[in-house]
């Protein structure tokens, strides 16, 4: 009975919170100019692929390099249903969740046998190749010109209802929802039973396993997941124009990471700060060097290096990442 | 002497020593026994280095140990054979030897050939399957193997773990014989740690009863070995 | 028949190279238990120093001798400035779940990774530069047929036996090399020895810091050098050393010669768009029907 009940508060508590990030994402968007709000858009994008790390790696431990090549997989298929068959795009939005979770499937099954730096190598090795794939059945895939999609405009219903909306606005749009109904998952997600066996794999197999917990199986489920959401991810941030191997290179799979760690790999909380960070910290870096006289190279190269060091020295001072800090603190205070 | 002083190791805040006082003579063999879980195998991992005690002071002689680094241990003449005949069963048996003597290969090489020699002596059938892998050896072969890993360091201290463990009682009985000979022959200062109270009170010249992280008994063998009572009540026969 | 023989000799060279990058791989992994996703990173920064001697007018020798010392330089830092405080007992502590163990040393050299390309770029500027080779990367020719082998991939092939020779000595012959295996198979019975495990470990990277820049030096004049170049060999590396088992030095060695020919029979039979899904398929294909590798044990890859 009070299990229920403990059920439908946590839902609702999610609920609210989903809704209050989706409530503030917009009233962010409306002081921001074209080119920030495209890129809230990206970050509403991304954070849902930061999400899957922060279920893969901080809910169950498996650690995946490859999470780029996942998007990609969601972003083909989305664009060829688009293109090919003539789906409706938010149909084939949702369709791409279920086609990477069947890819994430096969791939968990092999995973599921892999500990700690095999499957981080292996999926290394993935988002190397999936993209080439595109390249190989270049017929099929465009190769390296890619698939040309994009959000359309909005229907006439909203624009009579809010009057013109900008073309970065509609993505916004378009992405938001899904971020939000994400955001409410996972917060779900941790909460529940199945949260806690997961975190009993990550924390300890074998004492998982004593528990009469099936690790194998768990850890296919989360992949499955997780691909899910990195699969949406992908398909969202194909529509922004294009479907094509260099939208899903080596380097985003590592960006994801990052902002999953700096934000704190266990923390629904960190994994949006954490995204904030990587969208915005070049734009900011770039802002502050303008007022200097930088030499070009270093200039391209200092996002990057800001990005290496954040991860190091987290990992060296504070592996539970800005959120971990904050707890920290707050505990502090009150003793 | 080995001095050991309120003594206290935990893991976890959950204390597996709880201050532990006793003194080991020299040129004598001391034995702790104790149940299953008594704190034996953290006395010795601890001695040795590989546990940190949170408090309390283990003296070797005039050198104090709680802050010296186990491979610093090792090389002041205290050499543990850890529990569960801790050879590395993929590296050959005469690898295994030489491994022990490492450490002082430039320093000695003379005594080192010596050392190595001596133990083959002491136990034969480890010369005569010198080139095979650890890991092929029968369950009293690797103990003799471990000892004689640690012999070839030339301690002065040797800290044996339960080196009966899972041996035939013959086996068992010749091994600790001739960690008795040692002891009488080279002045060697030995801690046996044995849950078998009889056979290692035999041998033994004093002893340490431990329950619970903490120091029972302290005894002469002989008067131990007598003390039925204490048995029953500590090691349940 | 001719294309068999260039397939066949650059597979050697080739996988000569990727020989080296696994082996690398492998020791550090037999040391330390990490997958050091940076060490193709270091092996480009060492590459980037010998260019810039090499454009100083140092000769190709001083400059190949200096790159191969940083090499080593750089693996000892990796270890005693982040690996080793990373493990240590106070931080392990911190995170005190099972997975979290493995997963921060991969996530740390992921950093290092980041950070060494970044740096390379800004003090190198981030263009495609080449690296000269001592032989010229002409074909051999015997008269006037050319032979399907080139002067260059001799001088690798015969570089790296070399080197291969050296290790199985140093590690079969030598009481460093013992303590080297011994700290790799059982830490604790080792420490119990008198070594200091610690400090073979930190030798471990070396060593292994040596041998990736190496394989920077013997792979750049053929891809020529840009932060990015080495990141493939850093990937066919990998899948090398789980084909051969991440447990075995020699496995690591005899998988790097399988991707070699793996890659170059894919590139002269098929096309080379076809690399990446072949080594993918190959990883995938090792996985399933070997997890432990051709040469590697089992119990070790749990730990
Ligand atoms: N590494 C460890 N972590 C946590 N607890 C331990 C550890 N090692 C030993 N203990 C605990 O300390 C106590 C003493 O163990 P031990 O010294 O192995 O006993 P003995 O050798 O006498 O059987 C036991 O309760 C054991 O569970
Ligand atoms: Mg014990």
């Amino acid at each position: 009975m009070s299990k229920v009940k403990t059920h439908k508060i946590i839902g609702l508590r999610s609920t609210l919170l989903a809704i209050v990030f989706f409530i503030f994402i917009i009233l962010l968007s409306n002081q921001f100019d074209a080119y920030n709000q495209s890129q809230l858009t990206n970050i509403a994008t991304l954070l849902i692929a930061v999400f899957s790390i922060t279920l893969l790696t901080g809910a169950s431990g498996q650690i995946s390099l490859g999470q780029g090549a996942i998007m990609a997989v969601g972003g083909y298929s989305s664009a060829l249903l688009v293109t090919r068959l003539g789906f409706s795009m938010w149909i084939s939005f949702i369709l791409a969740i279920f086609i990477s979770a069947l890819f994430g499937l096969f791939l968990g099954l092999a995973a599921a046998r892999l500990s700690g730096p095999y499957l981080a190598g292996t999926t290394l090795v993935m988002a190397l190749a999936i993209p080439s794939i595109a390249v190989r059945f270049e017929g099929f895939f465009s190769g390296d010109v890619g698939l040309s999609v994009d959000y359309g405009n909005p229907p006439d219903w909203l624009t009579n209802l809010l009057g013109e909306i900008s073309i970065e606005v509609w993505s916004l749009y378009v992405v938001l929802p899904f971020t939000a109904i994400a955001l409410f998952a996972v917060l779900n997600l941790s909460n529940t039973r199945t949260g806690r066996t997961w975190r009993a794999v990550r924390d300890n197999e074998v004492a998982a396993a004593l528990a009469g917990i099936n690790i194998g199986r768990t850890k296919v489920i989360v992949f499955v997941c997780a691909s899910g959401l990195a699969g949406l991810a992908g398909a969202l941030y194909g529509f922004r124009g294009l479907v094509a191997p260099s939208v899903y290179p080596t380097d985003l799979s590592l960006t994801l990471l990052t902002a999953a760690v700096i934000g704190g790999l266990r923390s629904i909380g960190g994994a949006i700060f954490g995204t904030f960070a990587i969208v915005f910290l070049p734009d900011l870096i770039e802002k502050i060097t303008k007022n200097f006289a930088i030499p070009e190279n270093i200039g391209t190269y200092l996002p990057a290096l800001t990005i290496g060091l954040l991860l190091l020295i987290t990992v060296i001072l504070n592996p539970r990442g800005a959120a971990g800090a904050l707890e920290h603190l707050r505990h502090r205070k009150r003793h | 002497m080995l001095e050991i002083t309120d003594l206290v190791t935990e893991f976890d805040s959950v204390k597996a020593l709880n201050g532990i006082t006793f003194q080991a003579k020299p040129g004598l063999i001391t034995t702790v026994i104790g149940a299953n879980g008594a704190g034996k195998s953290t006395l010795l991992r601890t001695i040795s280095g590989l546990e940190r005690p949170t408090t309390g002071s283990i003296k070797w002689f005039d050198q104090e140990l709680t802050h010296k680094s186990v491979e610093a241990i090792v090389r002041s003449g205290i050499a543990q054979v850890p529990e569960g005949h801790a050879v590395i069963s993929q590296l050959s048996v005469a690898e295994n030897i030489e491994l022990g003597g490492l450490f002082r290969r430039r320093i000695a090489r003379g005594d080192l050939a010596i050392a190595t020699r001596e133990v083959y002596e002491l136990f034969p059938i480890l010369y005569e399957r010198r080139n095979e892998p650890a890991g092929s050896l029968s369950g009293g072969e690797r103990q003799m193997l471990a000892i004689s890993r640690a012999l070839v360091s030339r301690p002065k201290l040797l800290l044996l773990d339960e080196p009966s463990l899972g041996l035939a009682p013959l086996i068992s009985a010749q091994i600790i014989n001739i960690v008795n000979q040692l002891c009488r022959s080279t002045g060697l200062t030995v801690l046996l740690v044995e849950q078998n109270a009889n056979t290692a009170l035999a041998v033994a010249d004093h002893g340490i009863l431990l329950s619970l992280g903490k120091v029972v008994a302290d005894l002469p063998a002989k008067i131990m070995i007598a003390d039925s009572s204490l048995r029953a009540a500590y090691l349940g026969y | 028949m001719n294309s068999f023989l260039t397939a066949l000799f650059s597979g050697t060279a080739q996988g000569a190279i990727y020989a080296l990058v696994s082996l690398g791989l492998v020791l550090v992994w037999r040391g330390a238990g990490i997958v050091n996703f940076a060490q193709m990173g270091q092996a480009m920064f060492t590459t980037y120093i010998a260019s810039q001697l090499i454009q100083h007018n140092y000769s190709y020798w001083s400059a190949f001798v200096i790159a191969l010392v940083s090499g080593a330089v750089l693996g000892a830092l990796v270890d005693l400035g982040l690996m080793r405080p990373l493990t240590s007992r106070k931080n392990s502590q911190l995170l005190n779940s099972q997975s979290m163990r493995t997963t921060i040393p991969v996530i740390a050299s992921l950093g290092i990774l980041g950070v060494l390309k970044a740096l390379a770029g800004i003090l190198w500027a981030g263009e495609e530069r080449g690296f000269p080779s001592p032989v010229a990367p002409n074909a051999i020719k015997i008269g006037s047929t050319n032979l399907a082998i080139t002067g260059f991939d001799l001088f690798v092939i015969g570089v790296v036996f070399l080197t291969l020779v050296l290790t199985t000595i140093f590690f079969t012959k030598t009481g460093m090399g013992l303590a080297m295996r011994a700290s790799a198979l059982n830490p604790e019975v080792t420490r119990l020895s008198g070594i200091k495990v610690g400090s073979v470990r930190t030798l471990g990277w070396a060593i292994s810091g040596t041998a990736s820049s190496l394989a920077g030096l013997l792979v750049t004049p053929r891809t020529n050098l840009s932060p990015n170049t080495l990141d493939l060999l850093l990937i066919i590396g990998f899948t090398a050393a789980v084909v051969g088992g991440l447990s075995s030095l020699a496995g690591s060695v005899l998988g790097g010669f399988i991707l070699g020919y793996v890659i170059s029979f894919v590139n002269v039979y098929s096309a080379p768009e076809n690399v990446f899904i072949a080594i993918l398929a190959f990883l995938l294909l090792a996985l399933f029907i070997r997890p432990q590798g051709i040469l590697g044990s089992k119990e070790v890859r749990n730990v």
